[in-house]
């Protein structure tokens, strides 16, 4: 049985009027791949924004290795060990794409420059990227999503947020994107994916987490997820 | 390539260290004083970096002022010293300032350092300690108005804040404060403590505006509310650092030296209000250079050498 | 007494405000050289009331003219183009504007002071045991009438509605089927012929001399600030609000020079707030 690596208790989000998480309580164990699924305005997002610190919560607690991080800000999580990625493109524009991961090298990790640049050198073997002092504008949509994992991965987290890194690419780009998260998670990364192209989460989680309005609605591996009436009702839509 | 850059930079620099050398007393004056709006605008700059606009330059080099006149009035430290010591009262000033002020973003903050430094002045003007609206007079200008000395003095300065405009170009300060300027979001995401960042840059910046303003008091001789905060000190080094081109070392250095001396040879021709080609100027180069001189500078050499290399028929 | 030309006072910051706040909430620029339009429009009523006997009352209406079509052609040659670059350049191009504005009128006319002296300048109305001057009601007034005018216009008729969903959001107007380009041509030289008919205003009860510009930027500023772009009902209350706490600070003796810290004071301590209420913390 994996120790728990994150745990959310009662997570509670609220915009305004708006309720986007309503009493969240999961759990991410050590080593494996988190699927989180659900429809749009789901709150999948919002789920990571207040894991890795963007938001605080309204009420609930966060534990994340052992430790109560609920009330920790967003620099410090990133130093204990979580990553993400961002549904919306979020490299730095003025910086090369080297640099980018550089910033996840020099904060994150608290490297040296030297040491920086040589982790940068590894990580753009490692997921493929050649020549990485390109700009943002001259970057293909599979290369920019390498250098926002190669960020993420600079700062060696403990537990890494994908937050829908397979969208806008094509069929060939997703086998190999999941090819390179199947090895990430191999190297000892926990992963929690919010994915809405379903093959991918089929492929690569093991447990999955479906969110509907806030709410979890169900949990388990994705074949089970798959056929649970609630699951089915929240996606097509209740029959009238 | 990057050899006859370091020897053209030495040059400049050996040439500028030499200038009072060949040069009057007037001369040197006016050097002194565009010197002194170039280090100011180099030092917004450098908060500019991290995505912050400032307009309070003058309230730190008034206070910066103040501080080097008083201690050397009261506490009869010498005055280089007190110029020292100014920067260091500026900067404390502008870090506990920082605290409350710096969760503004843009125009916010821009309008609140403005109206600091007003509330500044007009703290200084109601003061009596502070000589009111008279101000407070030094015994003598500093080195007994040598303008040798007071060319290095601000030359002095100027080196020094190129010194750590540089530094926080080669170090991790800017990957820092371009992260923080692009999007704060990201930066904290990554591990970039923004607060941090931004009171340390703006404590600095501060800093050497009151070393700049403590300097300049030293050689007028006094202070005095009007002159010591004047808004000069807040707006005309921006207009040198978007006309030399921001975000960069060159660009305000090139841009501050440019415009002080067009400034210059058009006080002494239209000595009332000479400013308005000063303003054409501005008006001009926004409108067709936006990226500052250098920027477009550099581009049209970029043309130059593809041409030589593939010369179109 | 300090409550009455506090309000008068008030009024004439309202006045200057205003237009700034329009131009910044639907043009979304930040128009540096407001002041010394004002301070150029005093200068004009200024010159013709002393040149040709125009009373500045008067010569509200051909100014409002005359600086609209110096508005319209700003915004062709200058301002249209700023407007797609970026804040720092808007920001230096109506700054440079504004040394433009203010030397020439140094060029031209010199720095000294000059002082109309019209015969309702001075007048006074008793009540019981305070006299006070009343001609400057008229700066309240007009503050009154044009952020009346300003608000049904921008509320009520179509152009305003338009110029309204242009401020909030320039790409989906345009998506509408809205000619933004005409629009901003429009609202910034109504800017611009609004203030510059408020420099008449201006020089019936005060001097004028080219520096008179910056202040009313930046009390300009403060306002829109504390209140908010939009809110130009807000706007006037805080005018008048921060006009009458100059003017009491001003009547204690001993205490008037720190009357013009109560802007910038209140000013921070408004944004603070404003602020600490948005920051999701």
């Amino acid at each position: 049985m994996k120790s728990s690596l994150l745990e959310t208790k009662s997570l509670t989000v609220r915009f305004g009027g708006l309720t986007a998480l309503k009493e969240v309580t999961l759990e991410c164990r050590e080593g494996e791949i988190l699927g989180i699924i659900g429809p749009n305005g789901a709150g999948k997002t919002t789920l990571i924004n207040v894991v890795s610190g963007i938001y605080f919560p309204n009420g609930g607690q966060i534990v994340f290795d052992g430790k109560d991080i609920t009330k920790l800000p967003a620099h410090m999580r990133c130093r204990a060990g979580i990553g993400r990625t961002f549904q919306t493109i979020q490299l730095v524009k003025e910086l090369s794409a080297s640099e980018n991961i550089m910033v996840g090298c020099l904060f994150g990790r608290g490297l040296g420059l030297r040491e920086a640049r040589r982790k940068t050198q590894e990580l753009c073997e490692l997921l493929q990227l050649p020549r990485p002092e390109r700009y943002l504008a001259q970057l293909t949509m599979l290369e920019i999503k390498k250098v926002e994992l190669a960020r993420a991965l600079a700062m060696t987290p403990k537990l890494l947020f994908l937050d829908e890194v397979m969208a806008g690419l094509s069929i060939n780009e997703t086998r190999a994107m999941i090819d390179l998260v199947r090895e990430i998670g191999s190297r000892g990364v926990t992963i929690c994916a919010i994915e809405h192209v379903m093959m991918v989460i089929k492929d690569l989680t093991e447990r999955v987490v479906v969110l509907d309005g806030g709410q979890i609605i169900a949990t388990g591996p994705y074949e089970h997820v798959c056929n649970d009436p609630g699951v089915i009702d929240a996606y097509l839509g209740k029959e009238e | 390539m990057k050899h006859l850059k370091s020897a053209l930079l030495i040059a400049i620099l050996a040439a500028a260290i030499c200038f009072p050398l060949y040069t009057g007393t007037y001369l040197h004056h006016t050097a002194a004083n565009i010197l002194i709006y170039t280090t100011l605008a180099l030092s917004w700059d450098m908060l500019l970096r991290s995505g912050q606009i400032s307009f309070g330059m003058s309230g730190f080099c008034g206070i910066g002022s103040y501080a080097a006149v008083m201690v050397c009035l009261n506490l009869g430290i010498s005055p280089l010293l007190s110029i020292v010591l100014a920067g260091l009262v500026a900067g404390l000033v502008a870090t506990l300032l920082g605290f409350a002020v710096l969760h503004l973003r843009g125009m916010y903050f821009a309008v609140v350092t403005l109206a600091v430094a007003e509330i500044f002045r007009v703290i200084v003007a109601n003061l009596s300690v502070t000589g009111g609206t008279m101000g407070k007079l030094l015994p003598g200008a500093i080195f007994g108005g040598n303008s040798y000395g007071i060319y290095w003095l601000m030359l002095g300065i100027l080196l020094l804040t190129i010194g750590l405009s540089e530094l926080f170009e080669r170090s991790r300060i800017r990957f820092a404060l371009t992260s923080i300027r692009n999007n704060e979001i990201v930066a904290r995401s990554t591990g970039i403590d923004i607060f941090k960042y931004l009171v340390f840059t703006f404590a600095l910046a501060s800093a050497i505006q009151g070393m700049v303003g403590a300097a300049s008091a030293q050689i007028n001789g006094f202070v005095m509310p009007e002159s010591s905060f004047s808004l000069n000190f807040a707006l005309l080094p921006l207009a040198m650092a978007l006309f030399g081109g921001v975000l960069s070392t060159p660009g305000p250095v090139i841009g501050g030296v440019l415009l002080g001396i067009i400034d210059q040879v058009l006080r002494e021709q239209i000595p009332y209000g000479h400013l308005l080609v000063y303003g054409i100027v501005l008006v001009v180069v926004v409108l067709f250079m936006p990226n500052g001189i250098v920027r477009a500078a550099r581009v049209q050499i970029q043309r130059i050498r593809i041409q030589r290399i593939r010369p179109t028929s | 007494m300090a409550l009455i030309y506090g309000l008068q006072a008030g009024g004439l910051y309202a006045l200057a405000a205003l237009p700034l706040a329009v131009a910044l909430g639907i043009v979304g620029i930040l128009n540096l050289s407001h002041g010394t339009l004002l301070m150029l429009g005093g200068y004009f009523a200024f010159w013709a009331s002393t040149l040709w006997g125009v009373d500045p009352l008067v010569s509200v209406v051909p100014l409002l003219v005359v600086f609209f079509v110096i508005g319209m052609l700003l915004y062709r040659t200058t301002i249209r183009r700023a407007l797609k670059a970026t804040l720092f350049s808007q920001l230096l191009l109506t700054f440079g504007l504004y040394i433009v504005f203010q030397e020439l009128a140094n060029l031209l006319w010199r720095s000294n002071a000059r002082q109309l002296d019209l015969s309702y300048s001075s007048a006074s109305a008793t009540i019981g045991s305070i006299t006070f001057g009343t001609s400057g009601f008229i700066y309240l007034a007009a503050a009154i009438a044009l952020v009346v005018g300003l608000v049904l216009f921008l509320r009520r008729a179509k152009t305003g509605q338009a110029a309204v969903a242009v401020g909030q959001n320039p790409r989906g107007a345009q998506l509408c089927g809205i000619d933004i380009d005409r629009i901003y041509l429009l609202i910034f030289s109504l800017t611009v012929a609004i203030i510059g008919a408020i420099g008449a205003l201006y020089v019936i009860r005060y001097s004028i001399f080219p520096q008179v510009g910056m202040p009313f930027n930046l009390k300009g500023l403060c306002l829109i600030a504390v209140a908010g772009e939009g809110n130009l009902v807000g706007i006037v209350w805080f005018a008048l609000f921060l006009g009458i706490a100059e003017s009491l600070i001003r009547s204690f003796p001993g205490y008037g020079g720190w009357a013009s810290i109560v802007f910038f004071a209140l000013l921070i301590a408004g944004i603070l707030v404003r602020t600490h209420r948005e920051r999701r913390r």
